[in-house]
């Protein structure tokens, strides 16, 4: 409405405007006003239009706009084509790739299980050698323990024995008595216990 | 110098006639008029058909514009009237064809603008009103009338806005035609005016030529005004011829 309004005014403007012009310039011209209100040239214009346009419509209609309208239906189906084809081509990517990233799991899985298995069994086989290191380490000290304990009751035994003599010549010497080897054992065993509750204290 | 200096702004109007003819009493003579509507026709028409003579699939830059003015007003018919506006394309995008090469063809200097004048343009727009309203009848029957009454209205008010929707029904053919008429002859005035007065000025001779300069520049800018002018009136018509058909095959 706008438009319509500025047209309107435009147009009065122009229509009143040209008149003044025509006044002022065209003194002694025969045409006054707008030559678009010469009523007598409107029957060449209609006719010429209506056979332009109408020629020209039969032409558009025939020959433009079927040659315009295939091309871009071409070009569409054929886009739609391609667009497919593509929407096809990545779909069997992604399965490839979904594939490949199945076996690569499995292949994963499988490397972790084989780790934890040797890794199981290098620790068995760990224990197994301490364990028998042990077994032997206890059998070679139980070996050097009796060994001991039989040197040790020897020569306690050799020192009893020894010392009981000594007893014997210390007791014959000292006091002249002869004692038996049955009383000089029982007088070192005393001493002995003595001693040792001595030093016990 | 006096007798030649100043033509009048309205002269480039005239109807020259260039091959007389008459029939039936009435003098339908080929003039200056229908020799640019004629070039008009066959410029677009050529142009449209040599830039798709190759029928590219990847198009070039001439194949390419003439695809952009199918979309262009495939588009249009397309969003105002919609899908049952296809059988009614081929006229719309004729109609548009002639009124853009028209109007660019009449920019030129020396050439003749049909679409400044009001019996061509009113021819058009009568054609478009009668035909949207034959198109309306057939599609709707009686019922057609019914785009008169408003839907939802007070019905005290009906009466009167039937009356107001009538009017402005019947003024369509009158603001489609003189919209594109007063644009045509205000425009192509106002650059004889400033052609005029540039003439004019530089015929004093001397300093005083430099003058000229100012309505000269005026020009320049008027003229791209008128490019940008020409191509939206067209696409005015064209849309409104649109609408119209949409309001006849499906009240609103």
């Amino acid at each position: 409405m706008k438009t319509l309004n500025r047209a309107a005014v435009c147009t009065a403007l122009l229509v009143a405007g040209t008149g003044a012009c025509n006044a002022a310039f065209a003194a002694g011209d025969s045409a006054a006003g707008l030559p678009q209100l010469k009523i007598e040239t409107w029957p060449s214009q209609l006719f010429w239009l209506a056979v332009i346009f109408g020629l020209g419509y039969v032409f558009m209609s025939r020959v433009v706009t079927p040659r315009i309208g295939t091309v871009l239906e071409e070009r569409r189906s054929r886009l739609d084509d391609d667009l497919a084809r593509a929407r096809e081509a990545s779909a069997e990517a992604a399965t490839t790739r979904a594939e490949y990233e199945a076996s690569l799991e499995e292949a994963r899985a499988q490397a972790a299980e084989f780790a934890r298995k040797a890794s199981a069994e290098a620790l068995a086989n760990a224990e197994a050698a301490e364990a028998r290191a042990a077994k032997r380490m206890a059998t070679k000290v139980g070996k050097a323990e009796d060994k001991l304990a039989e040197d040790r009751a020897e020569a306690e035994s050799n020192l009893a024995s020894v010392a009981s003599e000594a007893a014997i010549a210390a007791a014959a010497q000292i006091a002249g008595v002869k004692a038996t080897a049955a009383q000089a054992d029982k007088a070192v065993k005393a001493s002995a216990a003595a001693l040792a509750r001595q030093e016990a204290s | 110098m006096a007798s030649e200096g100043m033509h009048s702004p309205v002269e480039q109007f005239e109807i020259k006639r260039f091959i007389e003819f008459s029939a039936g009493g009435y003098d339908i003579s080929f003039t200056n008029s229908s020799l640019f509507m004629l070039l008009a026709m066959v410029v677009g028409g050529t142009f449209l058909t040599v830039a798709m003579s190759k029928r590219e699939m990847v198009p070039g830059r001439l194949q390419g514009a003439a695809e952009m003015m199918y979309e262009f007003v495939a588009d249009m018919v397309r969003s105002n009237v919609g899908n049952d506006g296809r059988a009614y394309f081929p006229f719309v995008f004729t109609l548009f064809v002639f009124l853009l090469f028209g109007n660019m063809l009449g920019l030129i200097p020396y050439s003749y603008t049909f679409t400044s004048q009001i019996i061509v343009t009113f021819a058009m727009a009568a054609f478009v009103f009668v035909g949207v309203t034959i198109v309306g009848l057939v599609k709707h029957g009686l019922h057609f009338f019914s785009f008169f009454v408003p839907q939802g209205a007070p019905k005290v008010l009906i009466p009167f806005l039937i009356v107001i929707e009538v009017i402005s029904y019947f003024v369509r053919p009158v603001s489609l035609s003189v919209r594109l008429f007063a644009n045509m002859l205000a425009g192509h005035t106002m650059l004889k005016v400033f052609a005029g007065l540039a003439v004019m000025i530089s015929g004093a001779g001397g300093i005083a030529m430099t003058g000229s300069l100012l309505p000269l520049a005026a020009l320049i800018g008027l003229t791209g005004l008128e490019v940008l002018v020409a191509a939206l009136q067209a696409y005015v018509f064209t849309i409104l011829t649109c609408m119209y058909l949409n309001d006849a095959l499906h009240l609103h």
